[in-house]
């Protein structure tokens, strides 16, 4: 008898709260994101899970991507609000006279301990600097995209030339075979492949291009056009704000269950992979030099025919 | 003189739906209804692709290009005839093989794409292999349905004769059913170029597909939009060659 | 015009007795030698001759398959891909067939539409995605459009050369006494093209499923596409590999289904 009270009591309750629940939901703005499912993006997933930005008045819509091939299109066709995107494919876009514009940085490799991206090669190769690969095969995922640039100013770097080495695309979960079956003679990997490539003995590291060449760089970034940072400013601020909240927390989780369980969530990656990865600290700003300094390469590289107005595709908002 | 003129009037049609969809874009590019990066005007491409043209740029990959279709074509034809002919009239042949072919054929080929890099590496031979797997079948199966669907009259004349085995496929059975093979050539024709382009987009170091998703990640749609209008061309120009070389080898098929 | 079906069909109008053991009598070297293969494929894997992450043993990824009927992403995947799928081919043939019909009866539209039509099918749709995303988003309109231009092609050139290959006679008669373009089209045109129609859609039925995998995989977050590469990328090689399965599994099915509804509403196909 006096359960029947307690629930009818409860469900009595359950509709007077039910009404204001969906009115509050229905108050919130939606904002769709392109995400690329890499850890690179826990911070904003982090943000979601908190209620980060459910606080802001945001209801954040993700869609993944594998390959990355929708955000930039989406973003000019309206599909999408933001996107997750990095640092070269944007100036790319900036270059051909797409109003790509920074709003948040996503990615930034500011300590050695946790770069997990090396140039590997075989153990027995003999291959040891860019000078050695003169003549043979390095495998990057995106030939002129990032890892390519890097890896191309790593050869650089080292004593060889980068035009006398043979770049092939090699996508990143095919590379540890292309390795050992001496199909490729040096590869650009990132994690957790590199990490489940090195766990077998056999593979040995050779650099790690990005905190070696460009301690601090920024790789990862979230992008809008400039049309929709003028018709939603206030959106995009609060994204900003929600994304910044959710990079703390990560920063002060980044060894957590919790972090991990985040990331499993929508990379679907095995927790017990994911627990042996380092997790690099979330960037809070994006910072201007670094990425003048990424625009500096691609010019050298060919992929830009001048440099660009970098105040005009960071925003303020990102610094 | 009125044949030529209903053969000219008919050109003359045939270019204006075409033309009338360039004119739309084109007008809709200059008032800038629609993104000029995302989608440049007509009038752009056509300067990418003169451009494209004129300085050459476009032999080296073209040929790329043609010289993989070429050869995954050709191996598919030529193992889609055999497979095709072995399992119509060789019933051993057929329980051995049916299955197989039954169980690959529904797959996507590229989710095959980790496999084949893992066994044939990463270059030619996965790409051939690609364009083989998709195009073999359309020839195999017309094949196979082509001989089977033969007027057993013929066999069994062929039979009574005493015509040795080889003799029979060579002049009675693969003559007889050229028409069938044909038309699954034709099938595969289209279907093979589309896959040797996406074989170049997922394991080429060159050739237009690579080249068109080279440019389109780098955003350079002009560039590749010009591209695609060579790819155009050439698909064109193959279908003209198989229509000469169909109504030469199957002079009576166009009458009925 | 190309009637591209499968091997089984043709074998099958010999003698009917005893059919399922001859289906099975017939094939069973085959069977076997599919056995021998995958039993390979265990032992390399097993016996490490073949050594990758992306080897897995042939029980491995039965065992992911059965795991994923008790629940998992994988059915729900399957059924997106399959509604785009279904979708796509239901617009796509009926424009096919349309359009088909509409072109193959008028010289002049013919002539003026073809071309056009002739110029779209060599373009590969994975290059043309980004202009494409202008106007049809990144979601299943984007997906559908891709599958239903997939299909349009080999059930508009099936239908067109069916039309054109009306005897001419019939038409005349159904002109000479006086029946109305409506019931021309409905009992004289439409089941003497049914034929050329069915073949086409067939063609089109296997080509469905495998582009619209194709269009998840390279601008897809659903589906059987998106799962077969997040699968990759998250290192689960025997969930991809049984997504593989499932996929044939589904295409192979949707194949005999076709035959026998053919067989069924068209009987006298084949008798040709």
């Amino acid at each position: 008898m006096r359960k029947t009270i307690l629930s009818a009591g409860l469900a009595l309750m359950g509709l007077m709260i039910l009404p204001h629940l969906s009115a509050s939901a229905a108050e919130l703005e939606k904002v769709r994101v392109s995400i690329i499912p890499i850890n690179d993006v826990a911070p904003m997933f982090a943000a979601i899970q908190n209620g980060y930005f459910r606080e802001l008045g945001l209801e954040i819509d993700t869609t993944p991507s594998t390959g990355g091939a929708t955000g930039i299109p989406g973003l000019v066709g309206g599909s999408f609000d933001i996107a997750y995107g990095n640092v070269v494919s944007a100036l790319l876009a900036s270059q051909q006279g797409l109003d790509v514009r920074v709003i948040a940085p996503g990615t930034k490799l500011t300590d050695k301990d946790t770069d997990t991206t090396p140039v590997l090669a075989l153990s027995d190769s003999g291959i040891k600097t860019g000078k050695d690969l003169e003549g043979k095969t390095f495998a990057v995922n995106t030939r002129n995209n990032v890892i390519w640039l890097y890896a191309r100013t790593w050869v650089k770097a080292t004593g060889g030339d980068p035009g006398k080495v043979t770049f092939k695309e090699v996508p990143f979960p095919q590379v540890e075979d292309a390795l050992r079956q001496k199909r490729v003679d040096a590869a650009f990997l990132v994690a957790p492949f590199s990490i489940i490539a090195m766990q077998k003995p056999g593979i040995s590291v050779l650099a790690h291009p990005y905190t070696e060449l460009q301690l601090g760089v920024d790789v990862g970034q979230w992008i809008t056009t400039g049309k929709l940072l003028a018709e939603k400013p206030e959106t995009m601020k609060k994204f900003v704000a929600g994304l910044r909240k959710g990079a703390e927390w990560y920063n002060a989780n980044r060894s957590s269950d919790a972090l991990i369980s985040i990331i499993t969530g929508y990379s679907k990656t095995d927790a017990s992979i994911l627990k042996s990865i380092a997790l690099p600290a979330a960037p809070l700003k994006s910072d201007l030099d670094q990425i003048k300094r990424t625009m500096d390469l691609m010019v050298d590289s060919k992929l830009l025919s001048k440099p660009l107005d970098l105040s005009k595709i960071i925003d303020p908002l990102a610094l | 003189m009125s044949w030529r003129l209903k053969a000219l009037s008919a050109n003359l049609l045939g270019l204006i739906s075409p033309a009338s969809v360039l004119c739309i874009w084109e007008t809709a590019g200059a008032l800038g209804w629609i993104n000029p990066v995302l989608l440049p005007r007509p009038s752009l491409i056509l300067r990418s692709l003169v451009d494209l043209v004129g300085d050459g740029a476009v032999f080296s990959p073209l040929l790329h290009t043609i010289a993989l279709f070429a050869v995954g074509y050709g191996l598919a034809c030529v193992i889609g005839i055999c497979i095709g002919v072995a399992m119509a009239t060789n019933q051993v042949l057929y329980g051995l093989l049916e299955p197989l072919t039954e169980c690959i054929r529904p797959i996507p080929k590229s989710a095959l794409v980790p496999v084949l890099f893992l066994f044939l590496g990463i270059g030619r031979a996965t790409m051939i292999t690609v364009v083989v797997l998709a195009a073999v079948f359309p020839v195999l199966i017309s094949t196979f349905q082509g001989v089977r669907g033969l007027d057993p009259v013929l066999l069994e004349t062929a039979r009574t004769f005493q015509v040795r085995r080889q003799r029979t496929i060579f002049s009675i059975i693969l003559p007889a059913s050229l028409p069938m093979i044909l038309a699954g050539m034709r099938v595969a024709l289209g279907l093979g170029l589309v896959l040797v382009i996406l074989a170049e987009m997922l394991a080429g170091e060159d050739g237009v597909g690579f080249r068109i998703l080279d440019l389109q990640r780098s955003f350079q749609i002009r560039d590749m939009f010009a591209w695609i209008f060579v790819l155009v061309l050439l698909g064109g120009g193959l279908m003209m060659l198989f229509d000469v070389a169909e109504r030469r080898l199957v002079p009576w098929r166009g009458r009925t | 015009m190309s009637t591209i079906g499968t091997i089984g069909e043709i074998s099958r109008t010999g003698a009917r007795t005893n059919r399922a053991a001859q289906l099975i009598g017939v094939r069973l070297y085959g069977l076997l030698l599919i056995l021998v293969l995958l039993s390979l494929w265990e032992l390399s894997a097993r016996l490490g001759w073949v050594v990758s992450a992306y080897w897995p043993p042939v029980t491995a990824i039965l065992r992911a398959a059965v795991g994923e009927l008790a629940g998992g992403d994988m059915l729900d995947a399957l059924a997106s891909t399959l509604r785009r799928a279904a979708i796509g081919y239901i617009v796509g043939s009926v424009v096919g067939v349309v359009l088909g019909i509409l072109l193959g009866k008028s010289r002049v539209l013919r002539l003026a539409l073809l071309p056009l039509i002739e110029i779209i099918r060599p373009i590969p749709t994975p290059a043309v995605i980004p202009p494409l995303i202008l106007f049809l988003g990144v979601d299943d309109a984007l997906k559908i459009f891709i599958v239903s231009l997939a299909s349009f092609f080999p059930v508009f050139t099936n239908t067109i050369s069916g039309v054109a290959a009306i005897d001419d006679t019939l038409i005349q008669t159904a002109r000479t006494f006086r029946i109305g373009w409506l019931r021309t089209l409905v009992s004289v045109v439409l089941p003497a093209t049914l034929p050329a129609v069915t073949a086409g859609l067939r063609t089109a039925t296997s080509l469905t499923l495998v582009v619209a995998v194709l269009a998840e995989m390279i601008a897809g977050s659903s589906g059987m596409g998106y799962y077969l590469v997040q699968m990759q990328y998250a290192l689960r090689p025997d969930l991809m590999y049984a997504a593989v399965l499932y996929l044939a599994i589904v295409g192979y099915c949707l194949n005999r289904a076709f035959i026998v509804l053919e067989a069924r509403f068209v009987p006298w196909i084949g008798k040709t």
